[in-house]
């Protein structure tokens, strides 16, 4: 019994590799769809974005990549239903080299289904390196970090642009951030020293960091990893069905997480049964 | 000369970077534009000495056939020809159909999503032999990983008073840590920039 136990301990990892390939796939195989809750942190971002004015300008600063798309991109996507529906106008960044390529599609699909125009009702500005520094340009002058955008069009000949010069002259920014640079700098760089609502997006493993940002004002609301995508789809497509062609992918995928963490917590109750009888066994021998 | 100049510059720009949060006289703010442009410049320059530094480290290891010499060239390739698309396809070459976007979406994308989705099965291992209840502190990180965990989690919610528990964890002990690492790293930035800006510091001009 006490070698079984040991070797328990000590099993091969692949074991447990194997048991995580199941725990990810049998939800996807067969959707448990249990239902969630909103929590307050997300509510407040569908809140802020619906307090934006008809005809209003959000910026958004998208700084993700193919890594971090599963957890963030859900939230992008159904960010951008929100605001082309409300005809709330859009302005995006990022500060991500590996970004642009995955926002161009997506805004360009999304833009055409809402039938926007781009310039008028929606831009994309580029990428633009320097981190911290880019960020400080965000918040003291835009056209001048940014003097084209992605197609080569100078900012300032953009209508949308028209009479937006920094970031507290839009009505919110949004960040979907990934890492650095992203939500944290945002807030660090140029949240209180302009006071611009702020309003963001990271990865499950950011989420405890930006807390204290929520608790103390400096962002107004916070979505946190697939939980937080998948409750602000929810929010999105509460009061209507999301037509075919739209999956709601964090959502879907909270059925993974429920199986992927019960099987981590599994192993973390099992693993310590067995060391607390093995410890028990060789201290009474 | 070759210390002192670029000591005075760092002084100058500093002071100025400092009172630019505080001075929001226009005159004063536009300066603060150039000089942000000026780094946003350099910055973009870095790629480009980036580019260089990689090919003098690894080139030479390629072609002495050193230790793993073939990723390195497979690496120097990959770069060349991202590079060479991605000026020579230009403004559209994120557009479909370009090859730039085709590296991106059929190599980029799934090697980066495979490095990051390998996590979940490391986590599951490393948590499985790593989280045990040795001794009381173990005891407390243990208990408290495992609540948000199942907290975060759809069958986790059903749990009753589980979610409060997780948001008491989250919003109290968890908010008092942050804010004491980030005041304790904020104060240590200070220093530092002080150093910096008074010249104490020198490591970045490449001293001791």
């Amino acid at each position: 019994m006490l070698d079984l136990l040991i070797k328990f301990q000590n099993m091969d990892r692949r074991w447990i590799f194997l048991g995580m390939a199941f725990a990810i796939l049998i939800p996807l195989l067969f959707p448990l769809k249990l239902p969630f809750k909103v929590n307050k942190e997300v509510q407040a971002i569908y809140d802020a974005i619906e307090e934006v004015p008809k005809g209003g300008t959000v910026l958004l600063s998208a700084d993700f990549d193919p890594a971090s798309l599963p957890e963030l991109g859900p939230f992008f996507n159904a960010h951008l239903h929100h605001l082309f529906r409300n005809d709330t106008k859009v302005v995006i960044v990022t500060l991500w080299p590996t970004a642009p390529a995955l926002i161009i599609p997506e805004m360009t699909k999304l833009a055409a289904e809402y039938g926007k125009e781009y310039g008028r009702d929606y831009a994309y500005l580029g990428f633009k390196d320097g981190k911290e520094l880019a960020i400080k340009t965000i918040g003291a002058n835009i056209p001048q970090g940014f003097p084209s955008d992605y197609k080569g069009t100078p900012t300032g000949d953009l209508p949308v642009m028209k009479g937006m010069r920094q970031a507290r002259d839009f009505d919110l920014m949004v960040a979907v951030s990934a890492g650095f640079p992203g939500l944290n700098e945002y807030v660090l760089q140029i949240q209180g020293q302009y006071d611009l609502k702020l309003v963001g997006s990271c990865t499950a493993v950011s989420g405890p960091d930006y807390i204290p940002f929520y608790k103390s004002g400096q962002l107004i609301g916070l979505a946190a990893g697939m939980p937080g995508s998948a409750q602000y789809e929810t929010l999105v497509w509460e009061d209507r069905t999301p037509p075919k062609h739209v999956k709601l992918l964090a959502t879907a995928a909270m059925d993974v997480l429920n199986l992927g963490h019960l099987f981590i917590i599994a192993l973390i109750i099992a693993g310590n049964v067995a060391f607390f009888i093995t410890r028990r066994v060789e201290e009474s021998a | 000369m070759r210390t002192t100049v670029p000591l005075v510059i760092g002084f100058v720009v500093g002071v100025f970077m400092v009172g630019e949060f505080f001075i929001p006289h226009w005159r004063y703010q536009e300066i603060k534009t150039l000089l942000l442009e000026f780094g946003l410049v350099l910055a973009g320059a870095a790629f480009l000495l980036g580019l260089i530094n990689l090919t003098q480290v690894n080139l030479p290891k390629v072609l002495r056939r050193e230790e793993d010499w073939g990723y390195k060239a497979l690496m120097l390739v990959s770069m060349a020809l991202t590079v060479f698309f991605g000026l020579f396809e230009g403004l559209g070459r994120n557009d479909d159909g370009m090859v730039y976007k085709w590296i991106f979406d059929y190599l980029l994308v799934p090697l980066n999503a495979t490095m990051f989705a390998l996590l979940a099965f490391y986590i599951a291992s490393a948590a499985f032999r790593a989280f045990r209840a040795r001794n009381l502190d173990a005891t407390v990180l243990l208990l408290a990983a495992c609540v948000v965990m199942l907290a975060r989690v759809p069958i986790g919610e059903q749990i009753p008073y589980l979610p409060e528990f997780m948001a008491w964890i989250m919003d109290v002990p968890n908010v008092a840590a942050r804010r004491a690492i980030f005041i304790g790293a904020a104060l240590g930035a200070v220093a530092t920039g002080l150093r910096i800006i008074l010249g104490i510091e020198r490591s970045h001009l490449g001293g001791d």
